[in-house]
């Protein structure tokens, strides 16, 4: 059939790039914002976002992308817009035949303007409309209450439906790193058993859904999520999903092994000048995707990162921190009384400044005692590793 | 699904052999069954009814569903014919863990029941679970042991990084499975294993075993006393049939728990049971052995973060050229990756993610309930919380909101076990209404619920005792 004209059709199918979804995720946390409001306004800030959205579309016309709000007590979608604003949205319009859909995005038609690009102008409406409608439901009450954002309730939105258009779009999964939670037979790491196969080929490129989440972020304290914040970026890890964090303001804390974790760029905009050029960063750094990040040199490579932990009682940064062994809780101190804070079990508690092993001990009649609890017990057992006295 | 064509045969034989005039009854089965248990769990495409509208399809998108929620969840028999959910309650958890897998090599494994042997479907299948389990347990260490020729052979040592033992069991491949299996000498070289393991750890021994016998040089009870003593326990996976011994052993080291022994029966099942070994093994409080010895211990432990140097120096542990590393915090020496033990002062070396992996394990995902038609109307819900992919609207026959229609209601569209007949599955903290799709990844996943996280303090969720 190829040869009655001459052309080979087949070649053209795997020049195509893959389709890429981009989630970003908004941090609009009041406080943070209002004490950035004399460098860069939301206003801003969410302009030059727009910009780099229509920006990633026009790359690929295939491409999508997302957005979700962390907001200071609740995780909204402003694109594609959810079913209740959608609603919401017809009502106050007065628009009868939009209300029954429960679209993904669709129902929200902006007023017709010929000279811009129908995507665009959807895309930018829907996200303003939603901002606004988010902005104006907030009462005083909710942002007293709640002085940091719910990164973790809108990580964990956006992944939900990462996995549900992945799914959606990418059949096949035969020798994928990907972790398809549908199929009985997958597991972490891939199917294959070949741990060198490098599942990057070209070949199934154009079938497959690339995704990566990009995290705008002001806030800084995120201790009371950390457990599902970690959970979220563990999963993120194992569906190879890239975290990239822009940080405009607020402690690293844990978006920078966020990053690190699931390879993904973290830049920090310290300074005022620095944000100001805050679309020139989104544009060189976060703007290419996954096929192009490994032909260029992306910036935040040279950096060490800290994992240092910070300690559950006084919430200092630890470099040697004591954990108990049943709910993995770090403390800065051997305990006072032996008992953890949180799981309220008893601990043994070592001689942590113990003489090493090698020295021989001169022989009391108290290493009698030792032997009670069970003569079986191996010499080191109960007790910790030796340290250099 | 040729397990269940197997089992076909088995029945065909058996009525051709009772083939005298009379008909088969019902005197070979328990008296409070009507069917055999495989023929409940059998597919029965024949049966399928339509439903209100005169269309299958929601009676074969709810078989769909139920099977998807079925991979996740446990199945528990507590002798009758019951699916007892994933068991969600906040339990204790040996974390650091120490496990021995044996397998077994004997000439019993050349069976291709499992395709293509059972000798080659066992190291495929370990090979997933040693990175599965590397990626739930991070901080815990493996080793694999095999039984061959009546001797209990090292494939490889305790260690915690998961190349050394792919690397062993790929050699394995080639390995011909030979002689006998002898359990009690597997069970030796394991307890003499784990014997250096500090306590705090739990001691776990993995057998598959897929021969009938077990040649033992002496008594396997004597074995089996001191591992008990030595707080061993030991879970076995058949492969071919069950054994009393094997069922003596898991019973014994388990503290009278018989759920720890089971027999695979076909190859997904057998690797379902081999997966949900990483999760971590519950402690359990009534083990009065497990309390007079004090387990739990504060362990020191270094938190070294990541440095970028710029010119190359030599690593700790491999003696490399490397440019960048980890510190250890104590000494200062250069390790290449983590987890490790800083091979100079000789401290645990771990990131605090490593640590976290494993909280979801202390604090998992409650279950999310099935919606019926009722509440789907009273919640209105159009969309899944999760994706915004849309639910089948309700019916005009709920619409009515009647109270007494339900067992009508009930009768009329009925759907697979396990699966919800509006596609609605709600969390119960918070409300909210997820598809099939979300319900898997979350429990899966992510161990997280959107709807509870995206709505601050409305919902009791235990991030709150990590704040304090």
């Amino acid at each position: 059939m190829n040869a009655v004209d001459a052309t080979d059709r087949a070649a053209t199918q795997e020049e195509v790039e893959a389709p890429s979804l981009l989630t970003i995720i908004l941090d609009t946390n009041p406080h943070a914002w209002a004490l950035l409001a004399d460098s860069l306004p939301l206003s801003k800030a969410v302009a030059n976002l727009l910009v780099f959205i229509n920006a990633h579309l026009a790359i690929n016309y295939a491409n999508r992308v997302a957005v979700v709000v962390s907001h200071s007590e609740r995780a909204e979608w402003l694109y594609p817009t959810p079913a209740d604003a959608t609603l919401e949205q017809a009502h106050s319009n007065g628009d009868g035949e939009n209300g029954n859909r429960a679209g993904t995005g669709g129902a929200v038609q902006p007023p017709d303007d010929a000279n811009k690009y129908r995507p665009f102008a959807q895309l930018e409406y829907a996200i303003m409309t939603n901002l606004q409608r988010l902005m104006c439901t907030t009462t005083p009450a909710a942002i007293s209450s709640a002085p940091s954002t719910m990164l973790a309730g809108a990580l964990t939105r956006a992944l939900a439906y990462i996995s549900k258009q992945s799914a959606s779009t990418n059949p096949t999964t035969t020798a994928t790193t990907h972790f398809n939670y549908s199929d009985p037979s997958s597991v972490a790491g891939g199917n294959s058993l070949n741990p060198s196969d490098d599942t990057t080929t070209t070949s199934r490129s154009n079938q497959r859904l690339t995704t990566r989440i990009l995290i705008v972020s002001v806030s800084g304290d995120l201790a009371e999520t950390y457990i599902e914040l970690m959970n979220a970026i563990f999963a993120c890890q194992r569906l190879s999903i890239p975290i990239d964090v822009l940080k405009l303001a607020g402690d690293p804390t844990f978006l920078q092994q966020a990053a690190d974790t699931t390879n993904g760029i973290y830049l920090s905009l310290s300074n005022p000048l620095a944000r100001a050029g805050m679309l020139q960063y989104l544009m060189f750094a976060f703007l290419p995707d996954a096929a192009a990040r490994e032909r260029l040199v992306m910036p935040g490579e040279g950096e060490g990162v800290d994992f240092r932990a910070a300690c559950f009682c006084h919430k200092r940064v630890v470099d040697i921190g004591f954990v108990c062994s049943i709910c993995l809780s770090i403390f800065c101190e051997p305990l006072a009384d032996g008992t953890c804070l949180l799981c309220g079990s008893h601990l043994s508690m070592a001689n942590y400044g113990q003489k090493p092993v090698v020295v021989a001990r001169p022989k009391k009649k108290g290493k009698k005692k030792r032997v009670v609890d069970g003569g079986v017990e191996t010499p080191g057992s109960g007790r910790e590793t030796p340290a250099p006295g | 699904m040729a397990s269940d064509q197997e089992f076909d045969d088995q029945s065909d034989e058996e009525e051709s052999g009772v083939r005298d005039g009379r008909r088969r009854t019902m005197t070979s089965r328990p008296k409070d069954r009507g069917q055999a248990r495989w023929e409940e769990a059998a597919n029965r495409n024949w049966e399928l009814q339509e439903g209100a509208d005169g269309s299958i399809e929601g009676v074969l998108g709810g078989l769909e569903e139920a099977s998807k929620r079925k991979r996740y969840y446990s199945w528990n028999w507590c002798g009758r014919l019951g699916l007892l959910l994933k068991d969600t309650t906040p339990l204790q958890r040996g974390i650091i863990r120490h496990t021995l897998l044996v397998f077994d090599i004997s000439s019993a494994m050349n069976e291709k029941d499992l395709r293509p042997t059972r000798h080659l479907l066992t190291i495929n299948y370990t090979i997933m679970f040693v990175r599965e389990f590397f990626e739930q347990n991070p901080i815990s260490q493996l080793g694999i042991l095999g039984m061959r020729e009546g001797l209990a052979i090292r494939v490889s040592d305790m260690s915690g990084n998961p190349n050394d033992h792919i690397a062993a069991l790929k050699l394995l491949r080639a390995t011909e499975p030979k002689g006998n299996p002898s359990l009690q000498n597997a069970l030796d070289m394991a307890r003499a294993a784990l014997y250096h393991t500090p306590s705090h750890g739990t001691r776990e021994v993995v057998v598959v075993l897929g021969a009938l016998l077990s040649s033992d040089p002496g008594d396997i009870h004597d074995t089996i006393k001191v591992c008990v003593r030595d707080r061993i326990r030991v879970r076995i996976i058949g492969l071919a049939a069950r054994m009393h011994i094997c069922a003596e052993i898991c019973r014994k080291t388990n503290g009278g728990d018989e759920s720890y022994y089971s027999v695979a029966v076909d190859e997904v099942d057998y690797r379902q049971q081999l997966m949900s070994i990483t999760t971590p093994p519950v402690l359990r409080a009534t083990d009065t052995e497990a309390q007079k010895q004090n387990q739990a211990a504060l362990l020191m432990m270094g938190f070294p973060s990541r440095i970028v140097e710029e010119k190359p120096t030599l690593c700790a542990c491999h003696g490399n050229l490397t440019r960048g590393g980890y510190l250890c915090s104590r000494c200062k020496a250069k390790v290449c990756n983590l987890p490790a033990t800083c091979p100079t002062c000789d401290l645990t070396l771990i990131l605090s993610t490593h640590l976290a992996r494993s909280y979801h394990h202390l604090f998992p995902l409650r279950n999310w309930v099935e919606v019926p038609w009722s509440r789907a109307r009273q919640k209105g819900s159009t969309q899944c919380f999760g994706c915004l992919s849309s639910f089948p609207a309700v019916p005009a026959q709920y619409d009515g909101g009647n109270g007494g229609e339900h067992g009508k209601a009930r009768a009329r569209t009925k759907r697979a076990e396990g699966a919800s007949e509006s596609s609605r599955y709600e969390c119960e903290t918070c409300g909210s209404h997820f598809c099939i799709d979300c319900d898997v990844t979350c429990h899966e996943v992510l161990h997280n619920c959107p709807g509870c996280q995206s709505r601050g303090h409305v919902g009791g969720e235990e991030g709150a005792v990590v704040g304090g």
